[in-house]
């Protein structure tokens, strides 16, 4: 940017400063009309004629597909307690469950399940049923009332699979931890355990360890 | 008002308030910057909060912003404004009392704020933290200002207004618009208060303000400083008068709009959300603008480049100014604001700004002005020079770490996987993989830091070597020639641009709104077109003769900064329909009756106590409490966050980063327990995370005998607390306490019912769901008092 001869001073200095007064440059002045097109468009679009989803109706879509493809994925897996017993028995299923129980259950169950915050489980008690799919549905849906987190929603069902696989595989194990709590598992399990203060959940969150 | 005719005087400039304010500019500076260091510490080593609960993290971090906004930008604005007005208006400050009164004043707000900070005494909104007889101090200080500085232009020797005093004039009145509707709040004791907005509109005022805060405090007053020291540094005229007018006036009246893109994906609903981000969009060329006059004005003097440190950082902060202000209308756009949006991407983006933009310049200034202050020559221009090449070092390294750790936490938090499900379940998983740039944003700032310390010493020897110099001129008055006020105000751009705004607000409200913002848009347009035809004219045009009436230019400008936020604040707060307080019944039969479901109830006396925990810490700084409507965000926290479920919230705490998890949904989420470990010593229920413990709370009590108050105080603003609850307040907070007590003793831990922890414990289980009983505490209060 030379000097040209558009440079023309306005002949008046405040305080020995002078101005130029030149011609706005043509890209900026595309900036600034083009944002403001765009500015009318994004308007017209979203709000004025609502061609487009705004934020919470688009994610509400969302969801719905979502939903269905867990659904149909759901059916295809078909869950019993031989299922889960199967893959207790498949090395690579365990081990892929130990590696998510050593990043999100260790901290109330600790690293050989022996327990800390949570219960013990390798002493053959269980305070919420102890056969697979008893097992597998604690996992999911969480105990909120005594800070178990539904981990359904946050693993999604592989994963939780392989995590019951992996507990499957500690039972028994009588690893010295917390002191035992529950009822054998041959017993009916219990009915729910009384709820302790403020904590009727009514929207049964997903834990994100803080 | 001026004199009608020439006579010769004498001007002696005050120039001691100017050294004043410019020592206050480095001593305040390198505090600023020394705590920023200190938290950046913290976010990379716990241990730095030195177990004390007055250097915790959420007590410093407010600290470390005040002190770099109003401390250190605070002091150099005032030193440059009062340094360049009275020479571009040819007279002395009109009183040297309300100089003195402001400078001492304004150090009193900054002693008051490095007390009150670390003592917890907050109101927790961004950069509006002081407590309300802080609040007032600010106010009367910023009056003593205004009043001074209109005083001034009032006695002036100078026709017409030069441009920097049109970016004063802006910053005066908006900075107290802003301070004063923002901080609006009813005292409760003479350190804490509740503010009079709630939710949603706390949220929308709050961000009109802190949006507001960068536009009028740290970037018009800063530009009017470039358009006086860059030109007066760069021996070279000013580019463009014309892009002087037209990027002032979009830039004032457009920027006022942008508050809510802070609130994208919020709960704040959509039509405020989309006004945030188109009129951000739109603030990208009036920006560019300022950029462009400063940058194109050092054409032909780019050899100094070479030689004078201040050029240079003159240089990069007009850059920096330029990168922030593309980067800003960027992050504005939704889809943007989805990915880096409480993420350390918004980190990097504000200190391009500050250090980049507002340090830089500030440098720079100091550089000039002080060894003309003092009449002497700086002491060591290659220990400028050292400085310049340090902090430049320090700027990119925190800036670039910022950027590569934001977008790497926004691309974790939402990575799902082949099912459909978080790849990253566990939050600490972004933390740990922001661990490396945190140190190097930590190396960055030390560097930064460094680099003002050498500017310290150079000063310093500088000032010494120097005496205080007195600069007296000779000037003539002017005959005030031009129209009166009525005559300009029904000039044609004024009539003109009057008449888009109400047509497109008479659009705007009758609910087509998208032909409003086309009218909007149209008018800035018109205005632009308006004014540039007008200054082809060879006579004075209409804008040459406003400069020269000061009263006529300061309600111009008023107006123009008005309208945008009353139309996005005031529909939000007299409507109260956005924020229902109960919703029609789910079940469509019971629906049909007119049954209805309350979406919130009021906090208990103890989850109230407890948010006010909340509030003193500073949870709010690492901590959102908003769910956007994302897949992975409902995966992870829960249900989405509606309006209605803050009506209670004064103040919000919404938040705006996450250096922890969101906690919206935490209510029932975790056993008490879990909690009480948590607090104790966040590492033993959250293995690598950075929190600073909280053991302090297990033994501090609530002060329920104050609580009765709050909650009285609460009802003037319309939460529907009945007598019975207050006068029962603190024996219900008891109760509630000794149920919390009660759980946790079965797991072998004893504490007292009253003690902060179980306050804080009552109000985390509380969050996000929706009405609760609060337990069985008032059944059990009842029962009590009709036992007696």
């Amino acid at each position: 940017m030379s000097e040209h001869k558009t440079d023309e001073l306005r002949g008046h200095a405040y305080d020995g400063i002078e101005e130029y007064d030149n011609k706005l440059p043509n890209w900026w002045l595309f900036i600034l009309y083009g944002s403001i097109v765009f500015a009318v468009g994004y308007w017209l679009v979203f709000h004025t004629f609502s061609i487009a989803d705004l934020p919470r109706a688009r994610y509400d879509k969302e969801m719905v597909k979502a939903n269905e493809e867990q659904l149909a994925r759901m059916a295809k897996q078909g869950l019993t307690d031989e299922s889960l017993t199967l893959m207790a028995a498949i090395p690579a299923q365990v081990e892929e469950g130990r590696q998510l129980f050593a990043t999100y259950c260790v901290v109330c169950h600790a690293d050989r399940g022996q327990g800390l915050v949570g219960p013990n489980l390798t002493d053959g008690l269980w305070i919420h049923g102890g056969r697979p799919l008893d097992i597998h549905k604690t996992v999911t849906d969480g105990v909120p009332s005594k800070g178990m987190a539904a981990w359904g929603r946050q693993l999604g069902p592989t994963r939780v699979q392989k995590v019951v696989a992996y507990v499957l595989t500690l039972k028994g194990t009588e690893v010295p931890g917390k002191a035992p709590e529950g009822v054998p598992e041959a017993a009916p399990a219990p009915p729910a355990a009384a709820a302790p203060p403020a904590a009727a959940p009514a929207t049964a969150g997903a834990a994100g360890n803080g | 008002m001026q004199a009608t005719t020439p006579v010769t005087k004498r001007v002696v400039y005050d120039d001691d308030v100017v050294r004043a304010f410019s020592l206050a500019t480095i001593i305040w500076g390198a505090v600023g910057l020394l705590v920023g260091v200190l938290v950046a510490t913290q976010l990379s080593f716990w241990q730095a909060n030195l177990g004390l609960q007055w250097t915790s993290y959420g007590r410093l971090r407010p600290l470390h912003t005040n002190a770099v906004i109003f401390a250190f930008v605070g002091n150099m604005m005032f030193a440059g404004i009062y340094y360049s007005t009275q020479r571009l208006l040819k007279t002395r400050l009109a009183s040297d009392l309300l100089s003195w009164v402001h400078f001492w004043g304004w150090q009193a707000v900054i002693v008051g704020a490095a007390i009150t900070y670390p003592l917890g005494l907050t109101q927790s909104k961004e950069y509006a933290e002081l407590i309300w007889p802080l609040d007032l101090l600010v106010v009367l200080v910023w009056v003593a200002f205004a009043v001074n500085f209109f005083w001034t232009l009032a006695r002036r020797n100078e026709r017409n207004l030069y441009v920097a005093i049109w970016f004063y004039i802006s910053t005066i009145i908006t900075i107290a618009v802003l301070y004063i509707v923002n901080n609006l709040q009813l005292p409760t004791s003479l350190t804490h208060s509740y503010s009079i907005f709630t939710g949603v509109q706390d949220a929308l005022v709050q961000w009109w303000y802190g949006h507001n805060a960068v536009a009028f405090f740290l970037t018009t007053p800063i530009l009017g400083i470039m358009y006086y020291f860059l030109p007066k540094a760069a021996g070279r005229p000013v580019y463009s008068y014309r892009l002087s007018i037209v990027h002032f006036w979009s830039l004032i009246f457009i920027y006022i709009w942008a508050g809510p893109h802070h609130l994208l994906y919020t709960a704040l609903p959509d039509w405020a959300q989309t006004m945030g981000m188109i009129f951000s969009v739109m603030l990208w060329a009036p920006s560019w603008g300022g950029m462009l006059n400063g940058l194109l004005t050092l054409r032909g003097a780019w050899d100094k480049l070479r030689t004078d440190p201040v050029i240079k950082f003159y240089i990069v902060a007009v850059t920096f100014y330029g990168m922030s202000t593309f980067e800003g209308p960027l992050l504005s756009i939704k889809s943007v604001s989805a990915l880096g949006h409480y993420t350390d991407w918004i980190i990097g983006h504000v200190h391009g700004g500050a250090l980049g933009w507002n340090g830089f310049m500030a440098f720079g200034m100091l550089y000039w002005l002080v060894p003309r202050l003092w009449s002497t020559k700086l002491k060591s221009v290659r220990l400028a020079e050292l400085h310049f090449w340090i902090a430049t070092f320090g700027i990119l390294l925190y800036v670039v770490s910022m950027w590569i750790s934001g977008v790497s936490q926004g691309l974790f938090w939402r990575a799902l996987d082949a099912e459909g499900f978080l790849k990253y379940p566990d939050f600490i998983e972004g933390l740990l993989a922001s661990r490396f740039m945190y140190q190097m944003r930590l190396i960055g700032g030390l560097a930064y830091f460094a680099g003002a310390l050498l500017m310290v010493g150079n000063l310093w020897a500088t000032i010494r070597g120097g005496r205080k110099s007195t600069v007296e001129i000779e000037v003539q008055g002017y005959a005030h020639d031009g129209p009166g006020f009525w005559a300009l105000m029904r000039g044609a751009p004024v009539l003109y641009s009057l008449a888009v705004i109400v047509l497109s607000l008479v659009l705007f409200f009758s609910g087509t709104l998208g032909s409003a913002i086309a009218l909007a848009g149209f008018g800035v347009l018109v205005i632009a077109g308006a004014l540039s035809i007008g200054m082809e004219k060879s006579r004075r045009s209409w804008h040459d003769l406003v400069e020269g009436h000061s009263l006529a230019f300061t309600v111009l400008v008023l107006v123009a900064i008005l309208v945008g936020g009353l139309v996005e604040i005031v529909p939000l707060v007299v409507a109260k329909k956005d924020v229902p307080a109960q919703v029609a019944h789910a079940d469509s039969v019971w629906a049909a009756k007119g049954e209805y479901v309350f979406v919130q109830m009021p906090y208990s006396p103890l989850e109230l106590e407890g948010r006010d925990i909340y509030v003193r810490e500073g949870c709010y700084v690492c901590h959102s409490q908003m769910v956007r409507p994302f897949r992975h965000e409902t995966l992870r926290y829960g249900e989405y966050s509606r309006a209605e479920e803050f009506i209670y919230d004064t103040p919000f705490q919404w938040g705006s980063k996450r250096t922890g998890p969101d906690l919206h949904r935490e209510g029932g989420k975790y056993a008490n327990v879990w909690h009480y470990l948590h607090m104790n010593d966040p590492r033993s229920t959250s293995p690598g995370s950075n929190m600073p413990p909280y053991a302090h709370l297990k033994s501090h009590r609530v002060d329920l005998g104050a609580t009765a108050g709050k909650m009285r105080a609460l009802r003037k603003l319309g939460v529907p607390y009945q007598d019975a609850q207050i006068a029962g307040a603190g024996a219900t907070a008891r109760s509630q306490g000794g149920l919390i007590v009660a759980d946790l003793a079965t797991q072998g831990i004893t504490i007292a019912p009253d003690s902060e922890l179980v306050a804080l414990i009552a109000y985390l289980q509380r969050l996000g769901r929706g009405p609760q009983p609060t337990a069985a505490a008032p059944a059990a209060v009842a029962a009590r008092e009709v036992a007696r």
